[in-house]
């Protein structure tokens, strides 16, 4: 798989008008997505995660750095890379609400120059997959926010692009509707073909439909990696275990001795250890300590980690085990 | 050939935006008209009661030519800017730009329909007016049109020149308003008073219109040198007006106020 976008360092300042205070939004990030990739772009807010899918756009230029859309310098030769891209930036924002969900539709074909004849088979097939046929003379305005998202969506989709950016598609969305459009997105992603960039806060969304996610931080990336990736990276080897009996104070020296990361709740008629071991082999030293007292075990659970753990860890730079660094991969 | 199916696919589109509008809101469409009649009406009435008797059917018919073509120039001028203005608020802006169009063709696509369907209005209204009045106008349309046509060219460029600050900066509402008594400067006084004119947009189009409509010129009475004069005035306005708009819309790119308001 070649890569369809390629962001070569791009760096983005903003000047306060008033104060002429100078905000870093993007520091020097660099990344490559490769065709059909589904990327989730992460961050908190004002991250930068906005600002560089603005640059990918090409409505936002970047103070420095470069960025490729298919082979094509989005900065030298704008119009020729917005051929391979197409984006909902603000969901129902990007429709005219005085036109009717075909007119939007045929208006923005028409904008890329495309007559509506020939995007008429097209605009059929979107109304139905996206359930708006039944919908398809009422105007924007009448519509409900979650089926004006799934027009803008369906607008994105419309222009035939490689390349599809959606800034926060589940956004202010009700449960039934995020839920709606997070199967449109995957369906898009399985049977489209299309490289999708999803930027969203919505983790379900990202671990659900995203093969790889790129968490961005103060202007920086500070992850690149396949999402399975991370959760393995991250596993928490981290064991709850219920015991039959308190612990005596050698076992407790011993335990705060040998794990770093530990709780030991006493305060309950069965007390709960819980330890986060560096190797999964450490838990046979865990067992020897409880065999000096010969403590009862009654049960052993494992914890799960979620992305949205892997994810706030990465924000607030923790360290994964026995990993000194959070991993940044350029792919 | 392909470049010339786009273009007019660009324009067929816009042509019925703006057409889908105008039909949807006719309840606004017609109170708007009414509005410019109403108007002109009131215009007329002053102009029969305080006006000197020898000269009060050329003032009218001045009068008319001038106020047809000054409501033209704001739908057109100022017309782009409001749109800008709408279109950065409700979020479509951002979705213009990221067409492989341009935004300057999909304005101008816009700009293009919006001049015929407004001239085709004020059509209506010129032949309503002259019934009204009573008064008879050369409506020469062959010698009309070209000199029509021109001056639209160098309207279109004042009005990327306002698309252009509207992008960069976004609150203009009164600055629109202010330049509406600009654009009454330049279709209402004739280039006999003001000769240094003919160095601006639009009035050196309005005079030769008058002169067609009003004292009943041909083609070949205007001569080749009005026609050069109008030519160039349109095709440098035309290209001040489209190169400020662009350069206005990459700085709005590196400053990030493209779709800001």
């Amino acid at each position: 798989m070649d890569s369809i976008i390629e962001v070569s360092g791009i760096t983005k300042v903003y000047q306060k008008r008033k104060t002429k205070e100078k905000i870093q939004a993007v520091d020097n990030i660099s990344f490559q997505v490769k065709r059909g990739e589904i990327i989730g772009l992460l961050g908190p807010n004002g991250a930068g995660k906005t600002t560089t899918i603005k640059m990918i756009c090409g409505l936002l230029k970047p103070d420095s750095g470069q960025i490729l859309i298919n082979g094509v310098d989005n900065e030298k030769h704008r119009l020729r890379a917005l051929t391979h891209i197409s984006a909902v930036l603000e969901g129902s924002r990007n429709l005219y609400w005085r036109l009717t969900v075909r007119e939007n539709l045929e208006y923005f074909a028409g904008n890329r120059g495309v007559s509506r004849k020939n995007v008429a088979s097209r605009v059929e097939d979107l109304l139905q997959k996206f359930r708006l046929k039944d919908k398809e003379t009422e105007l924007v305005n009448r519509l409900s926010r979650g089926m004006q998202q799934k027009l803008a969506i369906a607008v994105a989709m419309l222009a035939d692009t490689e390349v599809i950016l959606l800034d926060e598609p589940t956004l202010g969305l009700d449960i039934e509707t995020g839920y709606e459009v997070r199967e449109i997105l995957k369906a898009i992603a399985k049977e489209e073909n299309r490289t999708v960039i999803i930027s969203s806060h919505d983790m379900d969304v990202i671990q659900d439909i995203c093969e790889r996610t790129i968490i961005i931080n103060q202007g920086k990336v500070v992850t690149d990696d396949r999402i399975e990736d991370l959760l393995k990276l991250f596993e928490v080897r981290s064991y709850t275990i219920t015991l039959g009996e308190h612990l005596n104070e050698k076992q407790e020296h011993l335990i705060k001795e040998r794990f770093l990361d530990y709780q030991y709740e006493s305060n309950r008629i069965q007390p709960k250890l819980s330890v986060e071991l560096l190797k999964t082999e450490d838990i046979y030293q865990l067992f020897d300590i409880l065999k000096l007292n010969e403590t009862p075990v009654e049960a052993i659970d494992r914890e799960i980690i979620q992305f949205e753990q892997v994810f706030m860890k990465i924000v607030k730079g923790e360290t994964t085990n026995g990993v000194d660094q959070v991993k940044s991969q350029s792919v | 050939m392909e470049w010339i199916k786009s273009n007019l696919n660009l324009f067929k589109a816009n042509f019925r935006k703006e057409t889908i509008e105008l039909r949807r809101y006719l309840p606004n469409t017609i109170a708007m008209l009414l509005t410019v009649y109403i108007i002109f009406m009131a215009m007329f009435a002053g102009i029969h009661s305080v006006g000197a008797p020898g000269t009060v059917d050329a003032t009218i018919q001045n009068t008319i030519v001038n106020y047809i073509f000054w409501y033209l120039t704001i739908t057109i001028v100022n017309g782009q800017g409001y749109e800008i203005l709408t279109e950065a608020t409700r979020g479509t802006f951002e979705q213009l730009g990221m067409s492989p169009s341009g935004i300057w063709r999909i304005l101008s696509a816009r700009l293009l329909a919006q001049g015929i369907l407004t001239a085709a209005m004020m059509i209506v209204l010129l032949y309503l007016s002259m019934l009204t009045t009573g008064q008879s106008l050369n409506v020469d349309f062959v010698t009309i049109i070209p000199i029509f046509l021109l001056t639209c060219i160098s309207m279109f460029g004042l009005s990327f020149i306002i698309a252009g600050l509207t992008v960069i900066v976004k609150q203009i509402q009164a600055f629109l308003q202010i330049f509406q008594f600009v654009l009454a400067a330049l279709t209402f006084v004739s280039l006999s008073r003001a000769p240094f004119l003919v160095f601006f947009p639009i009035t050196k189009g309005v005079d030769m219109i008058r002169a067609v409509m009003v004292e009943g010129l041909t083609l070949n009475e205007l001569g080749f040198s009005n026609f050069l004069v109008l030519t160039t005035n349109a095709l440098v306005y035309f290209i001040i007006g489209l190169a400020t708009y662009l350069y206005c819309e990459r700085y709005a790119m590196k400053k990030g106020l493209l779709a800001h308001y």
